[in-house]
């Protein structure tokens, strides 16, 4: 009766802090055992998939309206009465101008966009950047298409300028994409010039590591990285990026290959997602 | 709970800005900023849990390893509150260091957690950035927490708030 009662004291006593490590062990369960399972957490990412980007798309439109706000009337307050009119010609006309620059700009790289989708030999749905995640470690972007465009997981996303990354989480109206650079992302590629086969790997900022690259295989800075098709994820002849530095690897057995990716995440606006599987083509 | 409330749609927000208008800025991490908060001020169970979730949050917003975040407050949450049996957070130089040390150890844990997944980690630098923005700008955010909060408790909390 007394050990109970001494048993129940304690737990009572340190109930916070048994709390605190059983949760502590449920999350590292969490992150040991989810960690190539991305279906874990699906309710709650779906759930957020309708609150965060009809949240994300409001923060642009008020971001917009904000600037129109200020482009249209405070940036005139002050203007002296005479000018009002020219002024808010002058004004009117450089917007416009803007706009049609702006239009002019969208009509090209979704041309090229178009013309580089209908030279593809694959089934694509084309997306528009609406997120970026670019946290220490992690790096993704949310897409306006999802299941209701008829993405799925793990398709390889692409741009005229090279592989983008494939798709991680799919929802019905947006996708989470991994992007290549990420630390999770692997990618089997092919040595153009000579042929020589390894892996390309994130290394979770904007690089790609070449890895399994051996001591006596031929690879020299400026060689042309492109995916082998291989993993079944991303078809063959894509390009990754180009070889900047090459190292002797500490085991003395691989060389540490450092590659540049073809394209810059942070300039592209629009992607296509791959809608069938490599090998069925 | 109702701190938790409170809280959740600014966490949200948050999350929300920051793969919005200011990806890639080094923000400070709100998230851990409020499981400071509420460790050093009152914990409790509902504390531990919203240090869960909001770890939790963090990992499926950021699409990163799930349980990696959460791992890492709710430590962070033990650890703060064990810590301020000893020291009181009441002054801003305090409180920013304080949550200058949290964000150092939320990053260690998590570094801890992506190397025994096997990810090869490479980068460590962003770390000490995001610490030291978090924690220059703990003080600030603290005190508006603290408004928030007391905005919200029914009347005869709001003398208590430290």
């Amino acid at each position: 009766m007394r050990t109970e009662r001494n048993i129940y004291s304690f737990l009572r006593k340190n109930h916070l802090t048994i709390i605190s490590l059983l949760l502590a062990l449920f999350s590292l369960h969490l992150a040991l055992t989810g960690k190539r399972e991305f279906e874990r957490g699906y309710l709650l990412k779906e759930i957020f998939s309708y609150t965060l980007a009809p949240a994300g798309r409001v923060v642009l439109s008020v971001e917009d309206a904000a600037k129109d706000v200020w482009s249209d009337y405070i940036a005139l307050m002050g203007v002296k009465e005479e000018n009002d009119s020219l002024t808010k010609t002058v004004l009117a006309l450089r917007e416009e101008n803007n706009r049609l620059k702006e239009e002019i700009r969208l009509n090209e790289r979704l041309r090229s966009l178009v013309d580089y989708r209908e030279s593809l030999p694959y089934y694509t749905t084309g997306a528009a950047i609406i997120g970026f995640n670019m946290e220490r470690w992690t790096r993704t972007i949310v897409v306006d298409k999802g299941a209701d465009a008829g993405i799925m997981k793990d398709r390889a996303v692409i741009a005229p300028q090279g592989i983008v990354g494939r798709t991680l989480d799919v929802q019905g109206s947006t996708t989470r994409v991994l992007l290549a650079t990420d630390l999770r992302s692997n990618i089997d590629v092919i040595v153009e010039r000579t042929r020589v086969k390894g892996v390309v790997e994130g290394n979770g900022t904007d690089g790609l590591i070449l890895k399994y690259v051996r001591q006596v295989d031929d690879v020299q800075v400026g060689d042309q990285v492109m995916t082998s098709g291989l993993s079944g994820v991303f078809p063959k002849g894509l390009v990754v990026g180009e070889v900047t530095k090459i190292e002797k690897g500490g085991d003395n057995f691989f060389k540490h290959v450092e590659v540049r990716p073809s394209m810059d995440i942070g300039k592209i606006e629009e992607v296509l997602v791959l809608r069938e599987d490599a090998f069925h083509y | 709970m109702r701190e938790f409330l409170v809280f959740l749609p600014l966490t949200i927000a948050y999350f929300a800005l920051k793969s919005t208008l200011f990806a890639g800025f080094p923000l400070p991490d709100i998230p851990l900023i409020i499981v400071f908060y509420m460790a050093y001020r009152k914990a409790a169970v509902a504390g531990v849990l919203s240090a869960f979730a909001f770890g939790y949050l963090d990992d499926a917003f950021s699409g990163g390893i799930i349980g990696t975040s959460s791992f890492a407050l709710v430590l962070i949450f033990l650890a703060a509150h064990q810590v301020s049996r000893l020291v009181q957070f009441t002054s801003p130089g305090i409180r920013a260091g304080g949550v200058l040390a949290a964000a150092l150890v939320k990053g260690a844990l998590m570094y801890y957690v992506l190397t025994v997944t096997n990810v090869d980690v490479y980068f460590l630098s962003r770390v000490f950035l995001d610490a030291i923005v978090t924690g220059a700008l703990a003080p600030a955010v603290i005190t508006l927490l603290q408004k928030l909060n007391a905005f919200t408790a029914p009347h005869k909390f709001k003398d208590s708030e430290n």
